[in-house]
This record gives structure tokens, C-alpha cells and sequence, in this order.
């Protein structure tokens, strides 16, 4: 974990209220894993930094960042410019585990949830794994623009209205895939896991789910306690003993997002 | 060369001297350890711990934290490891540091607060107690001991008759008249007094015409209460003889100096830790270079400036 001033390179919108940010961060890139996050001072009148997956790193220590536009930090972020420098402290949070066993991971995403598997796809195919990402989005034009993803995976995609892709919810598909998976990796709002979970309960044998949570934050390291759920091993700190959690972990009544 | 020390305790046999007069406030700084990595903790002046409670607590529903203008409103409801796990896991790294420690003790009962408090006896690595008579956000305790003055002094005084460590007690500012209540627990011998807790508060969510926060209300705390603070810093200066050490809303040395020349003897930084790990030590660093600038040598010469 370190503070540090990264210099924006690039901040476009590249699909409606939706901006990709690449920073040059190269301690908090080397250090960085899927899932992990990294948090953000909005400017000088707002109090809390805002927390924001990490969505790619590349080797030359850059930091890219997917976020959507939700309200007045998310909307300072997307109207800063190239070589304006933004102070940051990361890498925060656990990060999601690729299961030395494992082959081919489930990757499921649900509109802004592609932030932190894009980092994961990275990853995974770096460890000669093979990630298979089904990529849900509302509409045609809310989808994320598949060639912003690392090369060589394969990519399912679903749209609500179906405007693109197969007509439905990335998860409508997803008992298509659930043989092939050794992992299921997700990221995206609390009805789709709670989808997934039931999808599980339904199949003889369980794979291993592993999902990312959003919880409103304050200091992002553990320190506060404002992040805290309960969980059925306890009360967990999203922050440091999260984002990222066991599927059966969750109880559902403690998670708002 | 600057003297930026403090002592806390003038009367206490043990003394609590500070190096410097910025500490970090109860509730935003953790254990101190979670910083460990981004702040030079031992630069600080003290760090005072979460709030600790006899048994662990779990404290309350999410959502538990919500910007508003210029402040936060939380409603953490004191979650934290309980007493027993800070002196096994927390006290043993506290002991190697240089900086002085203060644990933050809150109860549900009068009891409670002494037994925590008797608890803390002979643990090294622990330089005084801070007693949370103001938290807004737990159902039994907490606040209701900070509204009564009779009940803020027996707080204060089985505290004291417990520990052997000096005490300051953590007033809150949700009362009619904070000089009352600060004289009472002045009275009943403690050390000294840190004000303030955060002020109860709440909001909204239009959309779903529900309370933001999962316990309802909470407590508000940023540089939306600093003038608030400051006035009861400068009005409990005017009651009582002990060290004040002010709290709420400091984010700069600006408004750290404002509370010295108002009466405390020392500040906390709260909120601010959330904004940035190093806001105290940027704090103090701030009140280096105006003492140079007004080539002042020894931070107790500002203490209660304005009040002349």
C-alpha cells in the first residue's frame, strides 16, 4: 500500500457516463492483483476519497481505472484531464484467487462489474488459464467495448433489450458454461449473485464462486470500521478483508449494493 | 529550536508529556497499525485507539456512512475487538512504539467503564485512558453518561478509582450547556477533557423515503462542526483549569492554531485521516512553519491567545 501523485495519461468516456482513466502509477501497478481497489481524493471540497477497482495494469506501470459517473466524486473524476495528477493510495483490499488446479474460469460480469475481471482476464492468461468472460450490459450502446479487453479470451455477450448478443442477463447463460468451470469469478449487482446463488443450489456438484462486494467506504484500509458486514464466518471489513468473498460467506440481508 | 511539548496530566504523578500536540481522534485512525505502512506514526503527537468496550461489538447495520456538506455522518456504532483482544493483540506492538498510545474505553454501565479501565492496569504500551462519554450511535451507554453531569462525574470517578493511567474524558456536544458537564467530570479528577464527540445528526434518501444511514441516526463530524467545537473548547476554558484537547473538524494548521489560541492544549484530527493518512502529520508541520514564521518558540505561548 502506498500514497502516491499519478499523472493522468488518458480520461475518455468510451461508453455513455462511463469513463476509462489511465494513470502512470507504476509502484501501485507492480503491486496491484484482481479485485484489489485503489482509493482517490475528489478534489479539495469532498471528504472521503472514493474507492475504485482496479481494471488493467500494463508493463509500463500504468494504472487503468473503469468507472461509472454515480455522483459528485465519480463526476470530479471524469472531467479531469490529461496530465493533471490525482492522488491515490493502493493497493487496497484482497483480491480474487485463481485455484493453482483450476483450468477454466467463469468470469461473469454485470455492467460496471467488468472493472476488476478485466484485471483478472489479465491475469489469468498470463497463468495460462483460460478465462471464459460473459459480459452482460443493459443495452448495445451500455456494453463494454470488447476490444478494450486483453487479447485472447473468449467473450459471451448478453443485453437486456437485446440489442447485441444473446437477449437477457449474463446470468440467464450461465448454466451453459457451469461444467466447463472449475471457478465462477463475479462482479456486478447484488441480485446477480443472489442469482448464481441459487443456480449453485441447483447443481450436484458446487464450484467454487467468488464475488466482489460494494459497500460505501471511509478510510479504505481497515481502520474505521464503516465498511463492515456481517458475514457467516463473522463481521468482515470489506475493505481489507474484502471486496472479494466466498459466495457462501454472504449473508444477504447485509448487503445493500 | 521549537518546543512543541505538551504535558496532558500536569497533576497526575505519571504525567502524559506529548512531543507534540497533534494527536488522532478515537474512531478514524484504527489502531494505528493499519497506517503503519503511508504515516511516520512515531512523528505524531499521540494516537488515541478505536473505541473499546468490555466484549467485542459488532456494532450497527449498513449503510453507516454518508457524506454530507462539508462533514460525514456515520453510525459505525462502536464495532471493535473488545478489551481483552486489545491488550493481547494491540498493547504487545503498541509497547515497541515511541509515540504514546491512549486507549478510547466506552460501557453500557458505570461498571463497565472501571472494569475496562482496571483491565488496562500495568499493560505496557498504553500512556493514558480516554473515556467515551459521547458516543451517539449505541443504544445503552455511551451518550447518556455525556448529557448528566452527576452521571459524566461517576463515570469519571470509578475510571479514576480503577487506573492508575491518566484520564481525559470525551465530552459531547449535544448537551445545553457544555460547561456544566465539563466541570463535573473536572471535578470528579479528570486529567483532562476532549471535546468534541460528534454531533448527533441524520439524513434522507428521497428515493426510497427511507433514513440514509441502516441505524437511522448517526453522528456528524467534519469541518461542518468545527465552530461548534471551537466555541465549546473556548466556553469549557472559561470553567475549568485542566488541559482541553480540542477535536472536530480540523483538516488544516489553520484550524489546528484556532483551538490552541482558544484554549486546548492540544488537537485531534479526525475526519481528515479519512480524507488523507497524512493529514495530522501535515497538521503539525503546518504549526512548525507558522511558529517560525511568527518566530514563536514554544506552542504552550499560544494556548488561550484569544482569550485575552
Amino acid at each position: 500500500m502506498k500514497q502516491v501523485w499519478a499523472t493522468i495519461v488518458s480520461n475518455s468516456e468510451i461508453i455513455p457516463s462511463h469513463h476509462l482513466l489511465c494513470l502512470e502509477a507504476p509502484d501501485i501497478a507492480a503491486d496491484a492483483d484482481a479485485g484489489q481497489f485503489i482509493t482517490i481524493k475528489c478534489g479539495d471540497s469532498l471528504i472521503l476519497r472514493r474507492p475504485i477497482s482496479i481494471h488493467q495494469v500494463t508493463d509500463s506501470g500504468y494504472l487503468l481505472l473503469f468507472f461509472q459517473v454515480v455522483g459528485q466524486g465519480t463526476l470530479w473524476l471524469s472531467q479531469r484531464q490529461k496530465g493533471e495528477r490525482l492522488d491515490l493510495l493502493g493497493p487496497l483490499g484482497n483480491n480474487f484467487t485463481i485455484e493453482p488446479a483450476s483450468r477454466n474460469l467463469l468470469l461473469v460480469a454485470g455492467g460496471i462489474g467488468i472493472a476488476p475481471l478485466a484485471f483478472l482476464a489479465q491475469q489469468a492468461l498470463k497463468q495460462n488459464k483460460s478465462p471464459r468472460l460473459l459480459l452482460g450490459a443493459r443495452t448495445k450502446e451500455l456494453l463494454y467495448p470488447t476490444e478494450y479487453l486483453p487479447p485472447g479470451m473468449e467473450v459471451l455477450v448478453t443485453t437486456e433489450d437485446g440489442s447485441y448478443g444473446t437477449k437477457g442477463m449474463a446470468t440467464d447463460i450461465l448454466y451453459r458454461h457451469l461444467n466447463w468451470a472449475d471457478q465462477i469469478l463475479a462482479c456486478g449487482p447484488k441480485a446477480m449473485y443472489q442469482t448464481i446463488a441459487s443456480l449453485m443450489q441447483q447443481q450436484p456438484a458446487r464450484r467454487p464462486v467468488q464475488v466482489s462486494l460494494e459497500v460505501r467506504m471511509g478510510c479504505g484500509l481497515g481502520a474505521c470500521f464503516s465498511c463492515s458486514i456481517k458475514t457467516r464466518y463473522g463481521m468482515k471489513q470489506v475493505c481489507k478483508d474484502g471486496p472479494v468473498f466466498n459466495l457462501e460467506e454472504i449473508l444477504w440481508q447485509e448487503v445493500k449494493i | 529550536m521549537l518546543d512543541l511539548t505538551v504535558q496532558l496530566a500536569p497533576a497526575h504523578p505519571k504525567g502524559l508529556l506529548l512531543a507534540n500536540p497533534v494527536m488522532t481522534a478515537a474512531g478514524t485512525f484504527g489502531y494505528g497499525t493499519e497506517y503503519s505502512q503511508v504515516v511516520d506514526l512515531q512523528k505524531l503527537g499521540a494516537v488515541v485507539s478505536k473505541g473499546t468496550t468490555l466484549k467485542p461489538r459488532e456494532g450497527n447495520l449498513q449503510p453507516r456512512l454518508i457524506e454530507t456538506a462539508s462533514g460525514i455522518l456515520n453510525s459505525v456504532g462502536l464495532q471493535n475487538i473488545g478489551i481483552d483482544a486489545v491488550i493481547e493483540e494491540k498493547a504487545p506492538v503498541w509497547a515497541q512504539w515511541q509515540v504514546p498510545v491512549i486507549v478510547n474505553i466506552a460501557g453500557e454501565t458505570i461498571e463497565e467503564y472501571a472494569q475496562i479501565a482496571a483491565k488496562l492496569e500495568g499493560i505496557a504500551g498504553i500512556s493514558g485512558i480516554e473515556v467515551n462519554i459521547s458516543c451517539p450511535n449505541i443504544a445503552s451507554g455511551g451518550v447518556e453518561f455525556g448529557i448528566n453531569p452527576r452521571a459524566a462525574a461517576e463515570v469519571t470517578a470509578a475510571v479514576k478509582s480503577a487506573s492508575s493511567l491518566p484520564i481525559m474524558v470525551k465530552l459531547s456536544p449535544n448537551v445545553t450547556d457544555i460547561g456544566e458537564i465539563a466541570l463535573a467530570v473536572c471535578k470528579a479528577g479528570a486529567d483532562a477533557i476532549t471535546l468534541i464527540n460528534t454531533m448527533r445528526g441524520m439524513a434522507i434518501d428521497i428515493n426510497s423515503r427511507r433514513p440514509s444511514l441502516g441505524n437511522r441516526i448517526g453522528g456528524l463530524s467534519g469541518p461542518a462542526i468545527k465552530p461548534i467545537a471551537l466555541y465549546m473548547v473556548y466556553r469549557t476554558a472559561e470553567v475549568v483549569d485542566i488541559p482541553i484537547i480540542g477535536c472536530g473538524g480540523i483538516t488544516c494548521a489553520e484550524d489546528a492554531l484556532e483551538f490552541l489560541m482558544a484554549g486546548a492544549s492540544a488537537i485531534q484530527v479526525g475526519t481528515a485521516n479519512l480524507t488523507s493518512p497524512q493529514a495530522a502529520l501535515r497538521v503539525l508541520d503546518g504549526i512548525k512553519q507558522f511558529m517560525k514564521k511568527e518566530n514563536i518558540q514554544d506552542i504552550k505561548a499560544m494556548v488561550g491567545k484569544a482569550r485575552s
